[in-house]
């Protein structure tokens, strides 16, 4: 067994992350679903894929069969439960509709094959992890997607593992770069306990808040705003951008002689999308950038061919990103034979 | 008011929705009735008792689909199925709850034990569902096989798939009976839920239980309206409770701008609309006669999607009222300083005469106004007005509708341009 199994089973929650289509996310969650103690734990499995879901809707192809052991629990939309290859019992159907119809949970009584789609929001994916806790499940795994169209975040797990290969970049030191970048994202600080409440309930806008803790809303939606005005800032000591977070307002705050010891906080790494070089400056500048939610990262998984057939040296690959990132780095359908 | 009801389960929010007003005093009575009771359990009993009814209600969902399916000679799938045992088993959990506290006559839920029977061959007693192996022993043993030789998978689960629709057409059949027996305990789940809200409710706004008027008379004893009650105290400001009563006369309610005299109208709507779909009412004491219709006419609604200005989508609120009048019907018409947009001369003319017209009818007016107009056979409301610098919001008896002069006075305490009223002043006594 490879030891991010153990470490998965220290949390109640994993999300498989996969930064690009065919960077073996789903291969990694075979490899992850297949050595699992699933005698000893209950595990219940759901996807908020959106990659490439919308191409699934119009041309109908088939997204990749996950295949579930007897025991384990699965959450997936009515279409997709009516088209499953093994018995299962149900246990829940969801109010939320989807397009592929509701979500329902159910337990497999026989091993087989299930296409995964559930909850599609952040709402109605952190209601489902509620409920699984209602049923005694000691893990939740997210099949889940980086993308702007979903509005689930694969952030409300407890762990978390990411999915980088060729088909991220073809060039190594690029990958390498690209991949370390989100990692570092991804591992960002938490905020202050007293943000998290404060700030949770919080979805919309932008906003200053002063050492007392008083929040006032800044005079624009989101951060692409371009005529976001920082007037009388001298006591702000935190910004919070429920949205999405990008350059051209990273480098407004940072060019602020008002903000430069500031914390500039954001609900979590899949609403950050600024480049590594102005993240660094804004930092250097004395900045810091947290997080309300946050996920520890287990391990990083690379897929070494890329889908036009291009191939990158599995060992070379393996050893630069974890040298750059100070964590394990595995190629699993490698390991995958040599066992 | 909706809103605030804090309801467990949104089929029960659709199905209050859905309702169509109470017309009829027998069907508001047997409403009021049963929610007497559920407010009776509500204070007497320990909150884990609430907690519990209440999580149950939680469980109910809408499966208005699947109930037409079954009764449309349909074959339900496993999830539909599913649904059908959910509900069962929740109507009958719901029901010993009630029966517990002696709540079953007022809402009874039809017993579903025969359809947990078929949906339950193995006798678990839990809300979940799939094709179990002792419908089919055949289904079993090939169930087995695929355990033992899951290469073969494919191939066992396209011979199992024909065995479990066999299964799922006999179970649809043998649930047929039921279908209406189980929209039955839909609904009556669905009615828990919104009655106990309403109890809840109560509690939580310090509602009242109206007593049922056979005479046409209308009288409220500290009338107030929830919204503004909970926006002036919110600003930490004392509110006033107002007393009023009107009946089958006309009833002409005068007083200063700012008087509250719109937020008395919209009071009274909202109690007479509360009272006929069988919420408690906000007033420390109420008695309220049913009307078959309820019109509410506030003056500053523009129409521009069709292109009538205010002053032309109030004249057909108003015609509305007067063509209703003459179909014989019981109506409450609530109308807030009608023809105010045009001049004084044409303006006071139309409320006179409107006055004139829907007198004799078989409905209760009430009417603000600032013109100075012929009350006739109009019962006359004041609203008392700006004393000592502070506006007394009540509502006293006056002989007849002789229109307040105090505008100019509470334009100046509103610290409005001092050339302008005194001007104005000058004018007046030049006059």
């Amino acid at each position: 067994m490879l030891p991010f199994i153990d470490e998965i089973l220290r949390y109640d929650s994993l999300s498989i992350v996969g930064l690009e289509k065919n960077t073996g996310k789903t291969e990694c969650l075979k490899y992850v679903l297949n050595r699992l103690p699933v005698e000893s734990r209950r595990i219940a499995v759901t996807s908020i894929g959106i990659d490439g879901e919308t191409v699934d809707q119009v041309t109908r192809t088939q997204k990749p069969e996950i295949v579930l052991r007897e025991g384990m629990y699965f959450a997936t939309s009515e279409m997709h439960y009516g088209q499953r290859r093994l018995v299962s019992e149900l246990y829940d159907v969801s109010d939320e509709n989807t397009s592929l119809g509701r979500v329902v949970t159910a337990k497999a009584l026989t091993g087989g094959k299930i296409l995964l789609s559930g909850p599609s929001s952040a709402a109605s994916l952190r209601r489902w992890m509620a409920d699984m806790r209602r049923l005694n499940i000691d893990l939740v795994i997210i099949d889940g997607a980086l993308s702007r169209m979903s509005s689930a975040s694969p952030a409300v797990s407890q762990s978390m593992i990411l999915a980088t290969g060729a088909a991220y970049s073809a060039n190594i030191n690029t990958l390498v770069s690209k991949t370390a970048h989100v990692v570092n994202l991804v591992n960002l600080d938490l905020t202050s306990d007293d943000n998290i409440s404060r700030l949770e309930p919080v979805d919309k806008g932008l906003w200053a808040i002063d050492s007392e803790g008083r929040m006032r809303g800044l005079d624009a939606l989101t951060s692409l705003s371009r005529d976001i005005q920082f007037e009388g800032m001298g006591d702000c000591k935190t910004l919070y951008v429920a949205g999405a977070l990008v350059d051209g307002f990273l480098e407004k705050v940072r060019k602020n002689k008002d903000l430069k010891q500031v914390e500039l906080v954001v609900r979590d790494f899949t609403k950050i999308f600024v480049t590594p070089q102005q993240l660094s400056l804004f930092v250097k500048g004395g900045g810091r950038v947290s997080v309300l939610h946050k996920s520890k990262l287990i391990a990083v998984t690379v897929n070494p061919t890329s889908p036009s057939g291009y191939v990158l040296d599995s060992d070379m690959l393996c050893d630069r990103l974890s040298e750059a990132i100070g964590l394990p780095v595995y190629d699993l359908l490698k390991n995958d034979n040599l066992q | 008011m909706i809103d605030q009801l804090e309801l467990q389960s949104g089929y029960a929010r659709r199905w209050l929705l859905d309702t169509e007003m109470m017309t009829r005093a027998e069907d508001i009575v047997v409403c009021y009735d049963a929610l007497r009771h559920f407010v009776e359990f509500v204070e007497r009993v320990d909150k884990i008792h609430i907690d519990t009814l209440l999580f149950k209600l939680q469980g109910l969902k809408d499966i208005r689909t699947t109930i037409r399916n079954l009764a449309g000679k349909q074959v339900l799938d496993d999830i539909e199925l599913f649904e059908v045992k959910h509900l069962a088993i929740l109507a009958g959990d719901v029901a010993k709850l009630l029966k517990q506290h002696d709540l079953d006559s007022v809402v009874a839920i039809p017993p579903l034990d025969q359809v947990i029977n078929v949906l339950d061959p193995d006798g678990m007693k839990i809300a979940t569902f799939y094709i179990y192996d002792s419908y089919c022993e055949q289904l079993k043993q090939l169930r087995s096989q695929m355990r033992q030789h899951p290469d073969q998978q494919d191939d066992l689960i396209l011979q199992a798939d024909a065995l479990e629709d066999s299964v799922r057409a006999d179970l649809s059949e043998r649930l047929r009976p039921f279908a209406t027996a189980i929209e039955q305990a839909q609904l009556a789940l669905a009615r828990t839920d919104v009655l106990m809200a309403k109890a809840m409710q109560m509690r939580a706004m310090g509602l009242t239980f109206p007593e049922l008027s056979l005479d046409g008379m209308c009288r409220y004893e500290g009338i107030f309206h929830p919204q503004v009650l909970a926006a002036v105290t919110s600003h930490g400001r004392k509110y006033q409770h107002v007393d009023i009563a009107y009946g089958l006369q006309p009833t002409l309610i005068t007083g200063a701008n700012m008087g509250g005299k719109t937020v008395v109208l919209k009071t009274l709507t909202l109690c007479q609309l509360l009272f006929q779909f069988g919420f408690g009412i906000p007033a420390a004491q109420a008695r309220i006669d049913v009307k078959d219709e309820i019109y509410f006419c506030i003056g500053d609604e523009q129409s521009v999607e069709k292109g009538l200005s205010s002053f032309a989508a109030e004249m057909k609120n108003i015609d509305a009222v007067i063509k209703a009048s003459r179909m014989n019907k019981k109506l409450l018409a609530l109308i807030d300083e009608p023809a105010r947009t045009t001049n004084p001369t044409e303006g006071a003319a139309l409320v006179s005469a409107l006055l004139r017209v829907l007198d004799g009818k078989d409905m209760s007016l009430v009417m603000t106004t600032h013109y100075d107009i012929e009350p006739g056979k109009a019962h006359c409301l004041r609203v008392k007005g700006f004393e000592n610098g502070e506006m007394d919001y009540r509502l006293v008896e006056v002989r007849d509708g002789e229109v307040p002069h105090e505008a100019l006075n509470i334009a100046q305490n509103l610290g409005i341009d001092t050339e302008w009223i005194e001007t104005a002043r000058a004018m007046l006594a030049t006059q």
